[in-house]
């Protein structure tokens, strides 16, 4: 019974990514638009985060997560109300957990963050309600990627997931003290999603040019893997941090790099080499969720933080090099000052979703942060307008990480921190904006998706 | 003959001073000062006697004035004799007793009582712990603790491994541990409750809540105060044992004093040792297999070893004329205990260790009516230098069956973070310290009496890492902490001792001192500076503490404080490798601190006695200090400091009882329950995760003489630990799915043991088998603690040479 269960898991991903594929690689040369897959029968799970117990701050996320599915007639209904918090599955995680799903929607992974079961991988079923079925048996990644990885899946049918990882980067000095430079030692680490296995992992020390290193410069953290059109590299992303060679301490204060990515072979994981992009300036790191997204073109997108000149989108090209004529600044293109992208996601045809925060947001008078906003980006022309939603100053959306495509059709969720909010269906052709189900909030607490 | 002699002095005296009669007043006292009760006083040849009451005061009427013999029995001390020579109206001495050793264990309950009654009929929520019986078992001193009302040992392994207290909810930096009225931060790691033994300890008091103003330190939530072993008496006591896995533990304490001179020599040593490695199992204990599968297994651990090593050696003069006791000593310690692993039991550890060391020099002096009647006056302090060193350099990941972990390609595993836990590390960590107590006490009348207590604590840190590169050794800062705790006391004793009270106020002062080196370009060229932070805590905390003795056996106690903790040196400075700015402005945390209870008993029926407490309590800390959490702290250059932002709430109640009947069966029992909360910014209560809120002891003690030889006796102990479930996270509904993962389960611990004396008295042998249904025991986290368990212990006592 079990056995048939499984295959027909295995069939419907199977299947599902197949239909995927295929819809996603037809890349219309006209300039017109392709729809990406509809699939029928979608569940959509909504993610929650709670707010810590011991001196929790509204919007921190650290007191566990919660996933509550409900059909996608159902998220898309006004009059339907979700309470994640009230009747969610108590997803293993001690911190918000990094949630991924498949494309279809109907099966759920997680990696634990933190806690006694940190780097633990579990995949479920998906059956609706707060009803998650464990499938699979757990993968504990923890001795390669710690217990708080850092890891994505793939965009290639949900059959692989990748986590990364840097030691604390050791400072190098000669015997009288000179300083030589600082490194990490990073680990890829490849699972086999479908049959729950660690299917590769490489380890190895990745050095920056020599006059970098002098600097101080070097890789502190990777994050937010992606795999490129040809499926035989993935593009790492990096968070870049500097030593004082004066004194062998962090700097807190430097003039950074151009932005930097890993690239190593796939599925070998070998060969890594560093790339630098000279219209960035910011870490390709993202935080907690994907950075980086292959597109119809064939190129990967790839967003920036703490960037000098406020977050830019930087196009890798085919031959897995920043393709440096391609410039898009999301000052530029909203007209603010200081934008940080703090998730996005590629939703098909040059356009992207875009969640951020700039000089000019308000300020949380909860937690003190400040406000995030939601953008339409179109990569192609350029340009990026606010999405019209019911902004409040409580709403934060660092920690967000699920966006659900579905053809045209994009949900999020939305609601300020503490907050009852709505699923929001934004059309990603028009930037039209239909409101969902209502998501019914408690003090402190958020979302963190939809999945 | 000689008996006849002195009838026949006696005699003569009687009818040479017919004519007038008089009084004879006195207090009886032991060595150190403590009342001496209930002690029979007879007159040799004389049908004329009486006891000494609760202050150890008697009084003989209506003696015609002459010489007499008097005769000091009791079950307590050693028989004494005083002559008086009776020509006033009123004559009134002071006798000092010798309290008796190498008494019979009924008589240790006695004795037991008039101890503990001193102290915890004083109005403060205290347990005193006598340690008398449990150094002759197989009993650790941190496992004696643990079986104290209100008391809860949360640690991270076996023998050795790190301890943190909780007292009515209240654990870490809020309770301050004593060694002899000084902060064992002082001594540090090496001799501390995991390595003194319970023989080498007189006795320990745990202060809940409310500490008195002679245990000065910014205790926010309670205090153990550990009393080494005392006495003026010659003797020599060597202990040793050993059990479960390879432990072993060896002790001594000795004294001796030259009859004429005063000259007085102390030492005690400890010796422990043990591999810790018991076996676990569980939801955590499993080996990772290449392709990342979980293999669950019952492992036995295998980087837990402990060893310490300890000894006090101390040469003056004790009950001289200028002083009750002057002792300048030397102690010195050394300890190794390898970590196992961290928070959680995940992922074992290979080689991780740490070691401590301190070489401290000390002083004691203590007078009583020093200068002046009334007024007494101690003093201790204690200089030297303590080290610390945590290595960790082991770069490989192992496996719970201790083996090195594989990857898929067939090629060991090397650590994600560098070495076990960390980077690799061999910190060495100096600390020169310095700490004086000094204690003033002038009882003005029999009812009033004023102490005033200072204590100054000074340490200077420097820190070494040998696993960094010589650049970074070059730039590493120090630290220095000076702390002064001024407390002045006035007790009143009144309505014919029914009520006693304590008022008290605390003056604390802390200041602080960071120096960490830069890089400046000075002329052009870069120069090192020593860039020096200060700070200048100061605050201030009184409290009360009253006991009313409604009836002789019923008793109310009430005490409350407004306690203060200091922000330490990472608070104030905050930790660059952490991502703390510091925050000057930081101020201390605050406690209100409530007790209310009543003891009742002793009553006696028959052969029946029995005696119960009930304590009930309230913490309430406000501005506690904390890390604002943002998630903006992991993802930017942006730092943040320590605020006073955080509270907590405890309530609850410790109920005791004792029951002894005929006084060879003696049965005990306590629990205690609390709730611990904290409001959040929404004004909701929650409750805090991984606290152990509900707990119960009960032991039970039998005695039969005459065992196998005459005078021979055999002690059989029973002891039982309940602790509920806790969770450490909280759901927020009860209607959620997928929870359970995160609950520590209920836990039922059965201990017993038998002890042997032999006819002679000298020689006593122990055995223990501890948790004997092998269940499992949990701690922090899920930590696992030793299954069954068997230990056996030989004592042997020397007296009286």
């Amino acid at each position: 019974m079990k056995r048939k269960f499984f295959n027909l898991l295995a069939f419907t991903t199977v299947f599902g990514s197949l239909l995927f594929t295929t819809s996603c690689s037809d890349d219309d040369s006209n300039g017109g638009s392709t729809e990406p897959p509809i699939t029928e029968g979608r569940w959509i799970t909504v993610a929650g985060a709670i707010m810590g117990t011991d001196e929790g701050v509204p919007g921190d996320g650290n007191g566990g997560t919660l996933i509550y599915s409900v059909s996608k007639e159902d998220a898309k209904d006004p009059n339907k109300t979700i309470d994640v918090f009230e009747n969610g599955y108590v997803v293993p995680s001690a911190r918000t957990a990094r949630l991924q799903s498949s494309e279809d929607g109907f099966t759920f992974f997680n990696i634990a963050y933190g806690g006694g079961n940190g780097g633990e991988f579990s995949k479920y079923v998906v059956g609706g309600g707060q009803n998650f079925s464990p499938v699979g048996g757990i993968v504990n990644i923890s001795q390669y990627a710690s217990a708080n990885p850092r890891w994505v899946k793939l965009f290639d049918g949900d059959k692989t997931g990748v986590a990364v990882n840097v030691t604390a980067p050791v400072v190098n000095s000669t015997e009288d003290g000179t300083y030589i430079n600082t490194r990490g030692t990073a680990t890829v680490l490849s699972l086999d999603m479908q049959n729950s296995l660690i299917s590769a992992t490489k380890s190895y020390e990745i050095a920056l040019s020599q006059a970098e290193e002098a600097l101080g410069h070097h890789i502190f953290r990777l994050d937010a893997p992606v795999l490129n059109a040809a499926q035989d590299k993935l593009i790492i992303g990096t968070w870049m941090r500097k030593t004082d060679p004066a004194t062998g301490t962090n700097q807190a204060q430097f003039e950074r790099l151009g932005s930097k990515s890993v690239v190593v072979d796939y599925p070998s994981l070998e060969n890594p080499t560093i790339i630098t992009s000279t219209v960035g300036f910011g870490d390709t790191s993202g935080y907690r969720s994907f950075n980086s997204f292959l597109a119809n073109d064939g190129n990967i997108y790839q967003a920036t933080q703490r960037d000098a000149g406020g977050s830019h989108i930087l196009r890798i090209n085919q031959n897995n090099t920043y393709d440096n004529s391609f410039v898009f600044s999301l000052d530029a293109a909203l007209g603010v000052t200081n934008s940080y992208i703090e998730n996005w996601r590629y939703v098909g045809n040059g356009i992207a979703i875009v969640m951020y925060t700039h000089d000019g947001a308000a300020e949380s008078t909860l937690s003190g942060q400040a406000q995030s906003y939601i953008a339409r980006v179109d990569l192609n022309a350029k340009t990026a307008q606010q999405i019209d939603l019911p902004y409040d100053q409580d709403l934060y959306l660092f920690q967000y990480q699920g966006f659900v495509v579905d053809g045209y059709d994009v949900y999020v969720t939305f609601a300020p921190v503490g907050k009852d909010g709505n699923i929001y269906i934004i059309n990603s052709q028009t930037g039209a904006v239909t409101k969902g189900a209502k998501l019914v909030n408690r003090p402190g607490n958020h979302f963190i998706g939809a999945f | 003959m000689k008996k006849y002699l002195l009838l026949f002095a006696l005699l003569f005296n009687y009818f040479l001073s017919f004519a007038q009669t008089g009084t004879i007043k006195g207090i009886v006292r032991f060595e150190d000062n403590q009342p001496a009760t209930s002690v029979s006083i007879y007159i040799e040849g004389s049908k004329k006697s009486t006891f000494s009451d609760e202050d150890g005061r008697f009084v003989l009427e209506k003696m015609p004035y002459g010489k007499y013999a008097l005769q000091f029995v009791s079950l307590e001390a050693e028989n004494k004799s005083v002559v008086v020579q009776l020509n006033s109206p009123s004559q009134e001495i002071v006798v000092s007793v010798i309290k008796k050793e190498d008494q019979k264990l009924e008589e240790v309950v006695i004795k037991k009582e008039s101890i503990k009654k001193q102290t915890e009929e004083k109005g403060f929520a205290v347990n005193v712990i006598e340690t008398k019986e449990a150094g002759l078992r197989n009993l650790q001193t941190i496992e004696l603790l643990n079986r104290t009302a209100g008391v809860r040992i949360r640690q991270n392994g076996g023998m050795g491994s790190d301890a943190s207290f909780n007292i009515n909810g209240l654990s870490g930096n809020a309770i301050k541990i004593f060694i002899d009225g000084i902060p064992s931060s002082s001594y540090g790691s090496s001799f501390d409750l995991n390595s003194i033994p319970p023989a080498n300890i007189e006795r320990i008091e745990v202060y809940k809540g409310v500490i008195p103003g002679h245990l000065s330190d910014d205790a926010l939530g309670g205090a153990i105060n550990v009393i080494l072993k005392k006495g003026m008496r010659n003797n020599f006591n060597v202990s040793t044992s050993y059990g479960s896995f390879n432990t072993t533990q060896t002790n001594f304490n000795g004294l001796y004093r030259f009859e004429k001179s005063g000259f007085t020599v102390k030492s005690s040593g400890f010796l422990n040792y043990s591999d810790n490695d018991y076996k676990v199992e569980g939801d955590f204990v499993y080996n990772i297999l290449p392709n990342g599968r979980r293999e669950f297994l019952k492992a036995r651990r295998f980087n837990d070893t402990y060893r310490s090593i300890g000894g006090v050696i101390e040469l003056g003069y004790t009950d001289v004329k200028w002083a009750d006791n002057f002792m300048i000593g030397f102690t010195t310690s050394d300890s190794y205990q390898e970590v196992q692993h961290g928070v959680f039991m995940t992922t074992p550890y290979k080689g991780r260790f740490t070691e401590a060391d301190a070489n401290l020099l000390n002083l004691n002096y203590s007078k009583k009516d020093f200068f002046a009647k009334g007024i007494d006056f101690d003093l201790q302090g204690i200089y030297g230098t303590r080290n610390r060193l945590v290595n960790d350099t082991v770069t490989g990941v192992y496996n719970w069956d201790g083996k090195r972990a594989i990857d898929i390609n067939g090629n060991p595993v090397f650590s994600n973070v560098g070495a076990q836990q960390g980077p690799a590390t061999i910190a060495n960590i100096k600390r020169d310290i310095f700490s004086l107590r000094v204690n003033l006490s002038y009882s003005i009348t029999k009812n009033h009496k004023v102490l005033l207590n200072n204590v100054i604590n000074t340490v200077a840190r420097e820190d070494d890492d040998e696993m960094r590169s010589v650049l970074e050794r070059k730039f590493m800062g120090t630290r220095d902490m000076t702390k002064n705790i001024t407390a002045l006391t006035y007790e009143f004793t009144g309505f014919e001792n029914k009520l006693k009270t304590s008022l008290f106020g605390k003056y604390y002062q802390q200041k602080l001192e960071r120096m960490n080196p830069t890089v400046e370009v000075i002329d052009g060229v870069n120069t090192r500076v020593e860039n020096v932070s200060k700070s200048n805590k100061e605050a201030t905390g009184y409290g009360v503490a009253i006991s009313y003795a409604i009836l002789p056996n019923v008793m109310l106690l009430t005490s409350a404080e407004k306690a203060v903790r200091l922000p330490n040196e990472n608070e104030v400075f905050g930790d660059v490798t952490e991502n703390t700015l510091d925050n000057p402005n930081l101020r201390y945390e605050m406690s209100e601190n409530l007790n209310l209870g009543f003891r009742l008993g002793t009553f006696h029926l028959k052969k029946h006695s029995v005696f119960f407490a009930l304590n009930g309590f309230i913490r309430d800390i406000q501005d506690r200090i904390g890390r604002p959490l943002s998630s903006m702290i992991n993802t930017d250059i942006q730092v943040l400091g320590f605020v006073n932002q955080g509270n907590a709430k405890s309530q609850g109640f410790d109920f005791e009882m004792n029951y002894t009947f005929n006084d060879n069966l003696n049965i005990t029992f306590n629990t205690s329950k609390f709730e611990l909360t904290t409001t959040d910014i929404y004004n909701r209560k929650r409750d805090l995760p991984n606290e152990p809120f509900f707990t119960m002891n009960a032991g039970v003690n039998y005695f039969f003489k005459n065992v196998l030889a005459k005078d021979a006796q055999l002690n059989v102990f029973y002891n039982y630990m309940f602790v509920d479930t806790f969770n450490f996270l909280f759901p927020p509904s009860a209607n959620n799915a997928g929870l359970g993962l995160f609950d520590i389960p209920q836990q039922n611990i059965h201990d017993v043991g038998l002890s042997y004396v032999f006819p002679n008295k000298k020689l006593v042998a122990s055995f223990d088998a501890k948790n004997i249904f092998d269940r499992q025991v949990f701690d922090n986290m899920g930590v696992q603690k030793p299954g069954r368990a068997f230990y056996f212990k030989l004592n042997y006592v020397f007296n009286n040479f």
